[in-house]
């Protein structure tokens, strides 16, 4: 069974981006424009990993992050920031919040996928 | 869009300066009377409050028509990605196991029928060879009357001698004589006999040669048949499958097409993740120029510049604003934890 991977979001060209990159390698994908749309899909829906921006309207990245190891299942799924965000303390706040990767825009799919297929296996 | 939008700013600003310049100069000419500082900070206040609502609204409008654009034309190509993956999914080996499926009833059908007559013509055959041994019967026939005519001609021969004998002996011969004669004429019937038998085993003989002449034709014609239809049905079956490999080819063929294109479209989609940068770079700059009318007055650069470089998140941001040159945008980078 394909892996579901939860893609955060407040633009939906990144979104389909990423989603036909990952569609494309087998695994099945659900998407949220910001933090707080994600925590709602994540009620009730279990998802083997997740890729969030960090700049985002209503909930940041990085507290939807926090928030999401919050949730007994999300505690172990990886999450990989992936943003324009090129600041060091940012990238401290995504690792201590509970972030396992940090990947910066524009991407190309090959790396991305390569980054996911090392959290996760489609 | 963006490179107008960025002209009518710097033009603003332009007039923006200009106008602060004049209105210095003024204040500077000899007989003129300066304006009051007061005034002057009102003026450049009330010029700020009015330019800036409107070089917001049209970084909002032209960064809210990019969006929408880049958002819908995502979708679409999204949609034809989409599409795309499940026009290659389904005819993916769809026809390689439609075609086997036709192409292994079809041979299966013409063997029946090829079959059918073969087993029709091995029956033929078989009928031959029983027409070929019955012939061999009938030429046994005709060696026994020759046999029975033989023994006739000897019986008939010993009869005469008997009756010979039986006149020699006289009377009492007599009724030996009469047997001797019965024997002859058992003789001569045999002989008879044989000889009707013979011309009995040259009919059937002439018979069964005609059939077997015409079951022979018979059956070479069938022959020929069978060969010619086992030929056709090869041939048809060539055909069949000379078709089934050109459309086979021409399938693989649409498939690495519209692999092709859902590649070509995905490549373009990862192009058009510039929407999202400058889509920030314009809320950066947008949210800059608001806080215009409040810090005018001063004319302190730094506050508005300082305040622009805090909310930037992108590198080339940063090195746009200090070299004030368009930057090149990093390569992606990954880091894990």
């Amino acid at each position: 069974m394909a892996k579901t991977i939860l893609i955060v979001d407040d633009s939906a060209s990144v979104r389909q981006v990423v989603s036909i990159a990952l569609k494309g390698a087998g695994y099945e994908v659900i998407t949220a424009n910001d933090g707080k749309d994600a925590l709602s899909k994540l009620n009730g829906q279990r998802v083997h990993l997740i890729i969030s921006d960090v700049n985002m309207p209503n909930m940041d990245g990085i507290t939807f992050v926090a928030e999401a190891k919050k949730l007994p299942a999300c505690k172990f799924t990886p999450i990989i920031m992936l943003t324009t965000e090129s600041q060091e303390d940012k990238k401290k706040q995504a690792q201590a919040a509970g972030a396992k990767a940090w990947v910066t825009k524009p991407f190309q799919p090959e790396q991305m996928l390569s980054a996911v297929a090392k959290l996760v296996q489609p | 869009m963006a490179e107008i939008l960025i002209g009518a700013i710097a033009l603003a600003a332009g007039f923006g300066a200009g106008y602060l310049v004049r209105d210095r100069r003024a204040a500077a000419r000899p007989g003129a009377a300066p304006a009051p500082p007061d005034a002057y900070a009102e003026k450049v206040t009330e010029f700020a409050g009015t330019v800036a609502p409107v070089w917001s609204a049209q970084i909002d409008s032209s960064r809210t028509q990019m969006e929408t654009a880049i958002s819908q034309l995502t979708e679409t190509f999204a949609g034809i990605v989409e599409h795309l993956d499940s026009v290659i999914a389904s005819s993916s080996g769809a026809l390689d196991q439609s075609q086997h499926g036709a192409f292994d009833r079809s041979r299966e059908r013409l063997g029946d029928v090829v079959g059918t007559l073969d087993q029709a013509l091995t029956a033929s055959r078989e009928s031959l060879n029983e027409l070929h041994s019955l012939l061999g019967l009938n030429e046994e026939l005709r060696s026994m009357s020759g046999e029975v005519t033989r023994i006739a001609a000897q019986t008939n021969l010993l009869a005469l001698n008997a009756a010979i004998e039986a006149q020699r002996a006289g009377a009492v011969g007599a009724s030996f004589g009469v047997v001797a004669m019965e024997v002859r004429q058992l003789a001569d019937r045999s002989q008879n006999t044989s000889a009707r038998m013979v011309e009995n085993v040259d009919r059937v003989a002439e018979a069964i040669n005609s059939v077997l002449a015409a079951a022979e034709t018979s059956a070479e014609r069938e022959g020929t048949a069978v060969a010619h239809a086992n030929g056709e049905v090869q041939g048809v079956l060539d055909d069949l499958r000379s078709a089934m490999t050109q459309m086979q080819e021409s399938s693989q063929e649409l498939e690495q097409a519209a692999i092709g294109i859902r590649g070509e479209i995905s490549d373009s989609l990862v192009s058009l993740q510039f929407q999202d940068r400058v889509n920030q770079m314009l809320e950066h700059l947008r949210d800059n120029i608001s806080r215009l009318p409040e810090v005018a007055a001063s004319l302190d650069s730094r506050v508005l510049l300082d305040d622009l470089s805090s909310k930037y998140t992108m590198a080339e941001e940063h090195q746009a604003h200090s070299s004030q040159k368009a930057a090149k945008v990093s390569e992606s980078e990954i880091t894990f934890f």
